[in-house]
């Protein structure tokens, strides 16, 4: 029992040697638009929610966000990053099974690919593959980063990501854009605090239409994104 | 008060919840492979769980009925299934299942375990879980494929019945699925759905106003060449995708029991290797 209570302490140790600021720097770093892993690429299948008519204006963009968000990908990416960090076994096969259709598993895993191959050249960190939850949570671990900031900023990047695809897909005006992010930071915020655990037993995913329109977005005749 | 009074305060509080009527079912079933295809060869039924086997050929069909009519809070209902080496199996119930208005305690309680061995088939092929307003369940399928195994699932929910006027505003649903190919999980579904059903429902990310939806997977060697055949059957408000060139999956939603049942069925006859269940065609 020696070996887990001595991780412990040096895992709190770590965590509290990392100031706020230098948190926020850092994990603005690694999920600003700059960063190389192409997350404009991807729409997460909100291309096709837009060519099908679901979202038509910024009211109903902030409305799917904010289900994707509660009940989708926000809040189940969200516990599979807290359970990476909290280093649980699995968590990276988890998020592969968990994903719904072919171009969310590859939405997942191209980018956490990217993700790993950067942050192990530049923090020479691990080269291991994972899911890009995954990879986050892990690699926030290793910095010592707070555990609740690199959660709700994930999300606020992943929402600020699908935002920028409506802008140019709807489209909508850029102040549009910025209103909906200003409206949903909070959700990300609350949705942080409650997957802090990292209970995979609690994973859950209601977004059936957006898993749909992902899965059809595979053969979606007009495309600008890989997802 | 003092400690008497706390635990005898306790007691009373329970004491609503243990008058709840409890049903208990288990069933455990495998087959085994046969000079006519397939044949039982375990079969155990106790509790309120028993199964019917029609005369077919060339598989074995079992159907289930769980004899206390539905589903309540506190009632605990396990499956067991096994399609052994070489052999095929199609499971189906002889009506919807419904889960009833709960009192408050625990969740009624469906696990469901099935094991394909290699060169075996099963079919998983429920008719609809209907849930009722106030309704909790849990439910819990797993399942466990030898690399050589195939496997077809169906799961159809319906969430509350519209022509009938009912409402469901306030229910406990917690459903998961884990698939597993030579012990490596290949697939994991899990939905909790707590509060009003309905209003989630037309969230336009969720249901966009559908009150029924299913879950299709489809684990053999032809699942890639399928894909395409699936997808022209499926409308606007259904997609199909590969996770592996040997998994196809599909998701549907529907506005009812009805509309989802005529989705479901050409696209089941043409994953599932036989006829489909009779208790499908009726």
């Amino acid at each position: 029992m020696a070996a887990p209570m001595a991780t412990i302490i040096l895992t709190l140790t770590a965590h509290t040697t990392m100031s706020t600021e230098r948190a926020a720097l850092l994990l603005s770093q690694w999920l600003s638009p700059a960063f190389p892993v192409g997350a404009f690429a991807y729409s997460h299948g909100l291309e096709t929610a837009v060519a099908e008519g679901a979202i038509a204006d910024a009211t109903e963009l902030a409305e799917w966000l904010t289900d994707l968000l509660l009940w989708g990908a926000g809040a189940s990416d969200a516990r599979l990053l807290a359970a990476s960090w909290q280093g649980a076994a699995d968590t990276d096969d988890t998020a592969r099974a968990f994903a719904s259709s072919a171009e969310r598993l590859r939405e997942t895993e191209l980018q956490g690919a990217a993700f790993v191959a950067t942050v192990s050249k530049v923090w020479d960190h691990s080269n291991d593959p994972a899911t890009y939850p995954v990879a986050i949570g892990a690699a926030a671990a290793r910095e010592g980063l707070p555990l609740d900031l690199t959660i709700s900023m994930y999300l606020q990047a992943f929402v600020s990501n699908l935002i920028s695809a409506a802008v140019r897909l709807v489209p909508l005006g850029q102040t549009d854009g910025q209103v909906v992010l200003k409206r949903l930071t909070p959700l990300c915020e609350r949705i942080s605090k409650d997957a802090m655990e990292g209970d995979l037993h609690e994973l859950s995913s209601l977004c059936w239409a957006s898993d749909i329109a992902a899965m059809r977005h595979e053969t979606q005749t007009t495309r600008l994104f890989r997802t | 008060m003092g400690i008497y009074g706390a635990v005898a305060q306790s007691a009373e509080q329970i004491a609503p919840i243990q008058e709840q009527p409890r049903a208990r079912g288990t069933l455990r079933l495998s087959t085994k492979a046969g000079p006519k295809g397939s044949a039982i060869d375990g079969l155990r039924q106790q509790g309120c769980l028993k199964a019917l086997f029609p005369r077919v050929t060339g598989h074995t069909e079992a159907i289930l009925i769980n004899t206390s009519g539905g589903i309540t809070g506190g009632d605990r209902l396990r499956i067991s299934a096994t399609a052994g080496a070489g052999s095929r199996l199609a499971l189906t119930t002889q009506a919807a299942e419904r889960a009833y208005a709960a009192q408050p305690g625990p969740a009624g309680r469906l696990t469901t375990d099935l094991t394909v061995a290699d060169g075996a088939s099963l079919a998983w092929l429920p008719q609809e879980t209907i849930l009722f307003d106030r309704s909790a369940l849990n439910r819990r399928l797993s399942v466990d494929l030898a690399p050589e195994a195939r496997f077809l699932m169906v799961e159809p929910i319906i969430f509350g019945r519209r022509a009938m006027g009912e409402r469901l505003s306030a229910i406990d649903f917690d459903d998961r699925v884990e698939i597993r190919r030579a012990g490596r999980l290949i697939y994991l579904d899990a939905a909790r759905l707590n509060g009003d059903a309905e209003a989630h429902l037309d969230r336009p990310a969720i249901g966009a106003g559908a009150r029924a939806m299913a879950a299709v997977v489809f684990a053999a060697p032809e699942a890639e060449a399928q894909l395409p055949l699936v997808r022209a059957l499926l409308p606007q408000s259904a997609g199909a995708s590969l996770l592996g060139p040997d998994l196809l999956v599909a998701r549907l939603l529907a506005p009812d029991s009805l509309a989802l049942r005529r989705m479901l069925l050409p696209l089941l006859t043409r994953l599932n290797a036989g006829p489909l269940p009779r208790s499908w065609m009726t």
